[in-house]
């Protein structure tokens, strides 16, 4: 079984990928032991509030899909560059594009029936500050070997350069939130926030969203096949 | 042990699923949290919540900064840890990978090797930490929530992100490989 890794590990060469966990011993008793405890968790908690029960369980799924499949939103971003690989890219496209689908459609059936729209939080002004803010990020996520996701999901697997990272992924972001203020005054608050439907209407800001991803994967399919050769 | 032998133990449980299973899923969940929460899914601004409660615990006052007292933040923010459905749905997704990991037999606590590797975590952490707050978001939160939002700041987020992401090779390569 040949599973796909596609994480680099500094300090460790990069044609030395990281090591195919071998199963040391059986752990499905343990396993089943945590699933237990999370259930119950889960039962507490929704005592004290649906919605916290309701993240729980939210949470426990999307880290057990995210580990299941390897899912590394970084190297999705990294690996066309890094090794010419864009695998995860390509999902990670896909699954934009499954979103997007799925969320218009909400939006929509709200916005039809006269209620307020769900979800608007991140439509968040263009600025300086967004470019800036994703660039140092990118840089982030790609020297720590990991993103958000990706860095809570190492954790989660036992990696203690993850623990590492995402302590301070904590203190980067308490420091980023001190200095938000002087980015707001100076940039965010000088952008614009722009909602595709405003300017394209709704079916318009669908189709032009699902032909750019549609472009982006012929792009990211025929850089692998340039970059790799061959086979996928 | 026969559970090795079954076919859905092997293919579900044991071995790693298709990255296309991944991206349906990953989807299937983004719309399930934005149809019962009514908000997309996002990471990082849980974390500056979890690095201020610390931070109110040994002596500081983030509460009385801006960005606290913005109306996206502060009822989270005051509702403390225990009330916050971010800081579960963190949670909660290390421990779904935990659980991932180990009934697939995988845990293996896997030691730093180098003092590169120290170094790259914590420039990474900060610069990932930082970029987040400012950029309203990470990978989840600013690129697939952003975007699938038809947010045209989640393009934008993009495009940087990848320029980052090479320039963060580059500097891989250069110092820490």
């Amino acid at each position: 079984m040949l599973d796909e890794r596609s994480d680099i590990t500094p300090g460790v060469s990069l044609t030395q990928s990281k090591s195919v966990k071998k199963a040391k011993k059986n752990q499905l008793p343990f396993g089943i032991g945590l699933f237990i405890l999370i259930f119950l968790i889960g039962i507490h908690l929704s005592d004290v509030s649906s919605k916290l029960g309701l993240y729980w369980l939210i949470g426990n799924c999307l880290g057990f899909i995210l580990e299941k499949s390897r899912f590394c939103f970084s190297a999705a971003i990294r690996d066309p560059y890094l090794t010419g690989s864009t695998s995860l890219t390509r999902a990670l496209l896909i699954a934009v594009a499954i979103t997007s689908i799925g969320f218009t459609a909400i939006k929509y059936g709200a916005f039809i029936s006269g209620q307020p729209i769900p979800g608007q939080s991140y439509i968040v002004p263009v600025s300086f500050t967004t470019a800036a803010g994703a660039f140092l990020f990118g840089i982030g996520m790609v020297i720590s070997g990991g993103c958000a996701s990706g860095t809570l999901m190492r954790v989660g697997e036992g990696c203690q350069m993850q623990i590492i990272s995402l302590l301070f992924f904590i203190i980067g972001s308490l420091w980023g939130a001190h200095d938000w203020d002087w980015w707001n005054r100076n940039f965010i608050m000088k952008g614009k926030s722009i909602f595709m439907p405003d300017i394209f209407g709704w079916f318009g800001a669908i189709f032009i969203q699902l032909l750019i991803i549609a472009l982006l994967y012929i792009a990211a399919d025929k850089w692998e096949k340039i970059k790799l050769g061959g086979n996928d | 042990m026969e559970l090795n032998k079954n076919k859905f133990f092997k293919k579900w449980i044991k071995n790693a699923w298709p990255y296309i299973t991944g991206a349906v899923l990953l989807s299937l969940f983004q719309i399930v949290m934005l149809a019962s929460t009514g908000n997309p899914w996002g990471i990082t601004a849980t974390l500056a919540n979890w690095g201020a409660w610390i931070f109110q615990k040994i002596g500081g006052s983030p509460e009385q900064w801006y960005y606290f007292n913005r109306p996206e933040i502060q009822s989270s923010f005051e509702a403390g840890f225990f009330n916050d459905p971010g800081s579960f749905l963190n949670l909660g997704i290390i421990l779904g990978a935990l659980l991932a990991t180990l009934l697939a037999s995988q845990f293996k606590i896997r030691k730093i090797k180098s003092k590169k590797q120290v170094v790259t975590a914590i420039l990474g952490g900060l610069l990932m930490g930082y970029g987040a707050r400012i950029a309203f978001g990470c990978n989840i939160g600013a690129l697939f929530s952003g975007i699938s939002s038809l947010s045209v700041s989640g393009w934008v987020f993009a495009l940087f992100l990848f320029w980052g992401a090479i320039a963060g090779g580059r500097l891989l390569k250069r110092f820490f490989l």
